[in-house]
């Protein structure tokens, strides 16, 4: 059991950050929460078709899917038999409803090149469609896969934290229509206590929990924890999910370190390529 | 829901969802909870985070049971079998017979000591048939089935009623005869050994459950059942059903917080229309439907063979007469039987599989259809539709062009050739409906909660709720039969249809229609407080007696209260009758008017107040004292002791032993479903239901027993993203996509076997039709092993069809017409199939 | 849609759907991949290419003597007009191509993208400024005062100047992949600069060499460049390798199978057979000489288009692999 390391528990959220608590254990993958956020945000229909993956016909986060539920399954062993007693809670049909992590340290919005991307007065991570121009850069700097471009618009989006709804006082469309409480929403470091408490519980029940999204999983490399975290009862790999996720821009400046070096030995080559070159004598 | 009913005296789920959370355990059996009722599901999940034991009984590894601790897998349509054996298990467990609580609450509030008379045989005696049994008829005659005992004529009685029996008793439950000891002769073979050879469940499994279920019951613990549709939908299903009510009283589960059994309703407010019904057999409030027959020719007569001398129905004058005078106003005087005689008198049996073959026959010639898609949802679908094909007319009430709407042009026949749309002689008149959020109105919830809903916009163009439908419908009947002297005309003439409108689409004034369910002085119009102020001299009425109260004397709406609190949340809406919450809560103190225990508190006698108290309201009369014996001639409730939590019945207790209400017997007895690969094992002389109501004919044929051709159980199910038979969700593209193709479960060992491939087309065949799906293959189904030889099982989500954005081939296609004799309830659950890989000739799918 | 279905063809009859979860999530990404493809490797091919004849135009006019002249000149006009599309390229490949402007709102230091816009608009002006100089001085602008005005400018300055952008230029697309969530390029985020830079510079001397036509110096100059070039080839052969290497089997597996893998051996190929038929070039008699030189160019500039082919679209295929991503970002507890 990964005792001490899943008890972590810490971010670098700001005090007065705001973000979910995903807890995979309550999850009963009735999708609740991606229709009332295409309904919420009037998000138009992917329709991707049957994917006979499971119960899953969406199959990833995109540019008009923000929530999305991941359905594994685990009910039988490698020689096919199924086990009656159950571990509590999820254990054999596993569901994660993935979303934004609003990243305490954002890749997507340390990409942006326009300032499209903004962190709000919430602390969460949001995509200005007035600027935002479609460069693109933040999909490939997210390290969850979590902004894509609409081929609609042209423009990345990604959850805002339902920003309209929290500045009108409303908690996001998602949790709001969690039935199972699987999905809550508050202030960051409230609900962090929560999901160490909650971890705590479950591992005394034998459950393999963990919290995803503190500095020891999920948020590491510079990220400094999500402000949307999860309770996984798999290693996250199995949710899709990155383990030690690093955040991109820490390469930035050591890479553009190694590139000077490099300038600094071809100029001086070719400085003196143009400096040493004599005269070719002709015969 | 005659399961319940017949032993506990309403057919409505005992408790409520939240006191789920209060269960020590929780079994859900014949339900796919967490999938069709996801919102009440968090009360489960809630008393799993309190440390109860979650058990999912189900032959598929569904989403509810991924948060169970246990899960049985069992074969479709052996429920019975499963729950007969816990109730055996339970009788011979050291447990139940040494803790006292287990006596006391059987002694007290169950029919357990009743004698039942000698002429009774049972089926363990009869081969499969109890006695009165007419092999030509198919029906039971239940006299040999009553109570030995004295029967004493009542006179002197404004409306008559029937004779009172004074049953025999043995308090030390010994005597043969006595309901217990039947009961206990009855399942003696539902062994443990039975369930491993008819369930596949092996024994020890269910020992388990068992054990744990018998853990979780007593003084201090509860067990609570969720059921849903699959229990409902067998040829047995009312007697799975009852079976359950058997095994909660005999544990002492019924009217106790945490306990009872939750009848999870197939959807929205489906509770809230079978109490104001749309069915043909019963009027509002339970009441039954007149039928043309001599004994329910004039009012006296109706009464004289329906109202029981004791218990609550012993007022059925009351509730009649006042919905007479709600109904037909000043034309229902106590001179004319309150207009009695304008009430239909049913002839026959009218209930949905019924009525398509009478369509089909040509004996019907119109249908309305609203909320329902019988091309879709009807069994033996393609029957279905040569029903609709063959009608004059046809209605459809719908937010989208349905299928059954559409099928004239679109259906799987049509595009095919084999029909031509000129051949369909329907006339089909399809009219938009509007949605809930576009209408006000209630709900009423699977646990007899209504609750209100306010309208949040107006609905686009001519769309309309069905209240005005109706009621414009009912003022152009109104308009078309003045003058009109038959007693059709009278009829309608005589309805009061006088109801305001208010807004601009002149929609009806729902808060008029509240006030006449709930009933008023017919004097002065005062809304009344409750059912109790109800008379039967014509000068109250009442739309519907257990809904009485819900607008209080004030003029205030209760389903419109949104109070809650951690107990029973009084003040959340309005639970029928008389915002009761836990019904029976009368069980929940012990025969002295003492709570059980501290743990399970509920409502208990105060004998300073002299009344009982609680966190509910009592189900009980609130001043009746525990030690209340009744006088001698006693009627109504008066002739209820006080420890009759059960004010329903006869004796005010719950019946272990069923004299009367069940049309196959007294005791739920094991038949297999119409279609079945094995056969009965405690009856191979009788393996079916003696008398299910079977449609012999060439049009929904049979499959033998064992049909080689036909080898594999399927069962047919509903998934969260879909809403029954589509017309609300196939046609919604944030629901289509999430499931956006018919498909069908099957598990890797048969999908080996056949060569099929996550994602193949594949063919689901039976002698009704066929249907066209993908597989998903998983081991979340199953195989297994049924007396020794493996049985396959194929699930498939019945809601797709050829019409909307998520279109698949129609598992009702499939279904064949056959149904329960007491709910006149189909066999969807389980029947036989064939299943192949490829496609169809014309292909169902586009 | 076909995205998720490209994973069906792995099934198996009998093949339960848990059987797809074991390694990966059904095989779908971890990660979004960037949607870049054509334009993007035009634009850093030629990139490399302007910034690369800046940098032998600057060093050809500060160190070179008159004898360079040719190189300053040829080097000053490909840098302009290699680097003119370059903005064309970026904007087409814009979501919302009328917004490009949006682009200046900021300057952000950790986003490569942000400080390459603003250094691409350094190098432009700059290699605006140079050509512009190098167009007075070759008197391709008349006599007119503003020309006499320009001339005024300090073209050792000028030249000094440019070096910056130029390098920048060169280098700031390996660093602008490596920054992202895309494993091969995370991996090689150290390398992606350098290579791009040596790949830069090679090619931009292969293309001067071909261009700097006929002189009296020709020779000369040729010899410059190709030293450049044999340099540049040498640290772009051992990045090749370092890239490959310290990829691994599975994040280096885009770069190794398929036609991206095709495409990065071709380049690794090219590098060194352009090194190799410079080195042979010295050994033939004189007459065969131009012709392998001119081939070695030919084959220098056709690498640094398949590197950067292979290095784009190896990303994309490098995104779209989960065992990719799971490799990279592997916790310590796993």
């Amino acid at each position: 059991m990964n005792s001490e390391s899943t008890l972590v528990g810490r971010t670098r959220a700001r005090p007065g950050a705001f973000g979910f608590l995903t807890d995979t254990t309550l999850c009963i993958g009735c999708k609740a929460c991606e229709v009332a956020c295409k309904q919420w945000n009037q998000l138009p229909m992917d329709d991707f078709g049957f994917t006979g993956m499971s119960y899953d016909n969406t199959g990833d986060l995109g540019a008009t899917t923000w929530r999305h539920v991941a359905f594994i399954e685990r009910v039988a062993d490698r020689q096919g038999r199924r086990p009656t007693r159950l571990q509590p809670f999820q254990s054999h049909w596993l569901m994660l409803s993935d979303v934004c992590k609003h990243c305490v340290n954002a890749g997507c919005m340390e990409a942006c090149p326009t300032g499209a991307i903004i962190r709000t007065e919430f602390d969460t991570v949001v995509i200005q469609q007035d600027v935002c121009n479609g460069c693109g850069y933040c999909v490939p700097a997210c390290p969850f896969g979590v902004p894509a471009l609409s081929p609609l618009d042209g423009k990345a989006h990604k959850c805002t934290l339902c920003y309209d709804r929290l500045k009108d006082g409303l908690e996001p469309a998602c949790s709001k229509a969690c039935p199972t409480d699987a999905i809550q929403f508050g202030p960051v470091h409230a609900l962090m206590d929560r999901a160490k408490a909650r971890v705590a519980e479950l591992q005394a029940q034998g459950v393999d929990a963990r919290i995803y999204g503190d500095e020891a999983l999920g948020g590491t490399g510079g990220i400094g924890g999500l402000n949307a975290f999860f309770i996984l009862t798999a290693p996250p790999e199995v949710y899709n999910l990155p383990a030690a996720p690093e955040l991109p821009q820490r390469r930035v400046l050591p890479a553009f370190l190694t590139t000077a070096l490099a300038a600094l030995v071809l100029g001086v080559a070719t400085l003196l390529s143009f400096w040493r070159t004599k005269e070719v004598r002709h015969g | 829901m005659p399961g319940l009913g017949a032993r506990l005296g309403r057919g409505g789920a005992t408790t409520t969802l939240a006191s789920l959370a209060e269960s020590d355990c929780i079994v859900i059996m014949g339900s796919n909870m967490a999938e069709n009722h996801p919102v009440g599901f968090r009360f489960v999940v809630k008393a799993r985070e309190r440390g109860a034991r979650i058990i999912h009984v189900d032959p598929r590894f569904s989403r509810t049971s991924a948060l169970a601790d246990l899960h049985v897998p069992i074969r479709p349509g052996s429920d019975l079998v499963f729950l007969g054996a816990l109730v055996n298990y339970v009788l011979n467990s050291e447990r139940w017979n040494s803790d006292p609580f287990f006596r006391e609450y059987v002694l007290h509030y169950t029919n357990a000591s009743v004698l039942v008379s000698p002429d009774f045989r049972d089926t363990e005696d009869l081969a499969g048939v109890f006695s009165g049994y007419d092999p030509q008829q198919h029906r039971y005659d239940p006299s040999s089935w009553q109570y030995a005992g004295r029967v004493q004529p009542l006179d002197g009685e404004r409306w008559p009623c029937r004779p009172r029996i004074e049953p025999e008793r043995d308090p030390t439950l010994q005597h043969p005869n006595c309901a217990l000891q039947v009961v206990k002769r009855h399942f003696a073979r539902y062994t443990p050994e039975l369930v491993e050879q008819a369930c596949g469940v092996p024994r020890d499994l269910f020992v388990e459950v068992a054990d744990t279920i018998l853990a979780n019951s007593g003084r201090d613990r509860t067990t609570a059942f969720c059921y849903a549709v699959a229990w409902t939908q067998h040829t047995i299903g009312t007697q799975i059903i009852s079976c359950c009510a058997l095994l909660q009283l005999l544990l002492g589960n019924i009217g106790r917080p945490g306990g009872g059994i939750l009848a999870l309703r197939g959807h929205a407010t489906i509770q809230g229309s079978t109490d104001i019904p749309t069915l043909f057999d019963l009027l509002p409030g339970y009441l039954k439907m007149p039928q043309a027959i001599p004994q329910h020719a004039t009012l006296a007569d109706y009464f004289a063979h329906e109202r029981p001398a004791t218990g609550l129905w012993y007022d059925m004058p009351k509730f009649l007469i006042s919905l007479l005078k709600a109904w037909y106003g000043d034309a229902a005087t106590p001179e004319n039987d309150f207009a009695y005689e304008f009430l239909p008198k049913i002839g026959g049996d009218y209930s949905f599989q019924s009525i398509l073959t009478m369509m089909k026959d040509g004996i019907i010639k119109g249908l309305f259809v609203m909320g329902m898609n019988p091309a879709v949802g009807g069994q033996n679908a393609r029957l279905a539709r040569q029903a609709l094909a063959n009608l004059d007319w046809l209605v459809v009430r719908d937010v989208h062009e349905i299928e059954t709407a559409s099928f004239w042009y679109d259906a799987p026949e049509v595009r095919s050739g084999e029909v031509r749309p000129q051949d369909i002689k329907t006339e089909v008149f399809f009219l938009p409906a509007a949605i809930a959020a576009e209408k006000d109105g209630t709900f009423t919830n699977t646990h007899r909660l209504v609750q209100w809903h306010d309208k949040a916009v107006d609905p686009p163009g001519d769309a309309r709720s069905e209240a005005h439908f109706v009621f414009q419908l009912g003022q152009r009947l109104k308009e078309l039969y003045a003058g009109d002297e038959s007693p059709a005309g009278r009829q309608i003439a005589a309805l009061t249809w006088d109801y305001p409108t208010v807004g601009p689409h002149q929609e009806l004034d729902l808060m008029a229609v509240a006030r006449e369910i709930s009933g008023y002085r017919v004097s002065d119009g005062r809304p009344v407080a409750g059912f109790q102020e109800l008379a039967d001299d014509g000068s109250t009425a009442c739309g519907c007696w257990i809904y009485s109260g819900i607008v209080t004397p004030e003029g205030e709406h209760r389903a419109k209260r949104r109070r809650g609190d951690d107990r029973a949340s009084l003040d959340w809406g309005f639970a029928w009758p008389a915002n009761r919450r836990i019904l029976y809560n009368r069980a929940s103190a012990d025969p002295q008017g003492r709570p059980w225990s501290e743990r399970k508190k509920w409502i208990w006698w105060d004998p300073e107040q002299q009344r009982w108290v609680g966190y509910d309201v009592p189900d009980f009369p609130a001043s009746k004292p525990p030690d209340y014996q009744p006088p001698p001639g006693a009627r109504g409730l008066e002739a209820h002791p006080g420890t009759a939590p059960f004010i329903m019945m006869l004796d005010g207790q719950g019946w272990l032993f069923v004299p009367r209400g069940l049309l196959d017997g007294p005791l739920p007895t094991h038949y297999e479903p119409w279609e079945t690969p094995v056969t009965n094992p405690l009856y191979p002389a009788q393996p079916r239901s003696p008398v299910a109501p079977v449609f012999l004919r060439p049009d929904n044929p049979y499959h033998e027993i064992g049909d080689p051709r036909y080898p594999y159980v399927i069962t047919t199910y509903r998934l969260t993203e879909h809403h029954t038979a589509g017309g609300m969700s196939r046609w919604v593209p944030w629901l289509a996509e999430l499931q956006p193709a018919g498909f069908v479960e099957l598990s890797p060992e048969l999908a080996r076997e056949l060569g099929i491939t996550t994602g193949d087309w594949v063919v689901v065949e039976t002698a009704r039709g066929c249907a066209e799906a993908r597989a998903l293959v998983t081991e979340r189904v199953q195989p297994l092993v049924i007396a020794g030889r493996t049985v396959h099982v194929i699930g498939m989500p019945w809601h797709f069809g050829f019409g909307g954005l998520a279109t698949g081939g129609i598992a009702n296609e499939l279904a064949a017409l056959v149904k329960d004799p007491n709910s006149l309830i189909h066999e969807a659950k389980s029947f036989t199939c064939t299943i192949r890989k490829g496609r169809l000739q014309e292909g169902v799918v586009r | 849609m076909a995205e998720l279905r490209r994973w069906q063809h792995r099934r198996a009859p009998g093949e339960p759907v848990s059987a797809e979860t074991r390694e990966s999530y059904y095989g779908l990404p971890v990660i979004h991949g960037p949607h870049w493809r054509w334009p993007i490797v035009f634009y850093f091919v030629l990139g490399g290419l302007a910034g690369g004849s800046a940098v032998l135009a600057a060093a050809a006019r500060l160190v070179g003597g008159r004898w360079a002249r040719s190189v300053v000149r040829i080097g000053r006009y490909l840098a302009f007009l290699a680097v003119l599309p370059g903005p064309l390229l970026l904007i087409v490949d814009l979501g919302r191509p009328e917004r490009f402007h949006h682009m200046l709102r900021v300057v952000k230091l950790r986003s490569p993208m942000s400080v390459g816009v603003w250094g691409l608009v350094g190098f432009t002006a700059s290699a605006f400024l140079n050509a512009l100089w190098q167009a007075a001085e070759d008197g391709l602008l008349g006599r007119r005062g503003v020309v006499r005005c320009i001339r005024r400018l300090p073209d050792r300055g000028l030249a000094a100047m440019s070096l910056l952008p130029a390098f920048f230029l060169a280098g700031y697309t390996g660093v602008l992949l490596g920054a992202t969530a895309v494993p091969l390029w995370a991996r090689n985020a150290l390398r992606l600069g350098p290579l791009f830079l040596c790949s830069a510079l090679s090619s931009a001397a292969a293309a001067l060499s071909l261009l700097v036509g006929s002189g009296p110096d020709v020779q000369r100059v040729r010899r410059a460049l190709e030293r450049v070039e044999q340099v540049a080839l040498v640290g772009e052969l051992a990045l090749l390798e370092a890239v490959q290497r310290g990829s691994g089997d599975v994040v280096g597996r885009p770069i190794t199978v398929g036609l991206e893998g095709r495409a990065y051996a071709g380049a690794r190929a090219s590098a060194g057979l352009a090194l190799g038929l410079h080195l042979l070039a010295r050994v033939v008699p004189r007459r065969c000489r131009t012709v392998l030189r001119v081939l070695a160019a030919l084959v220098a500039f056709g690498g640094a288009f398949l590197l950067r082919a292979a290095m784009v679209f190896g990303g994309r295929c490098s995104a779209e692999d989960p065992r990719a991503t799971f490799v990279m970002t592997r916790g310590e507890r796993h």
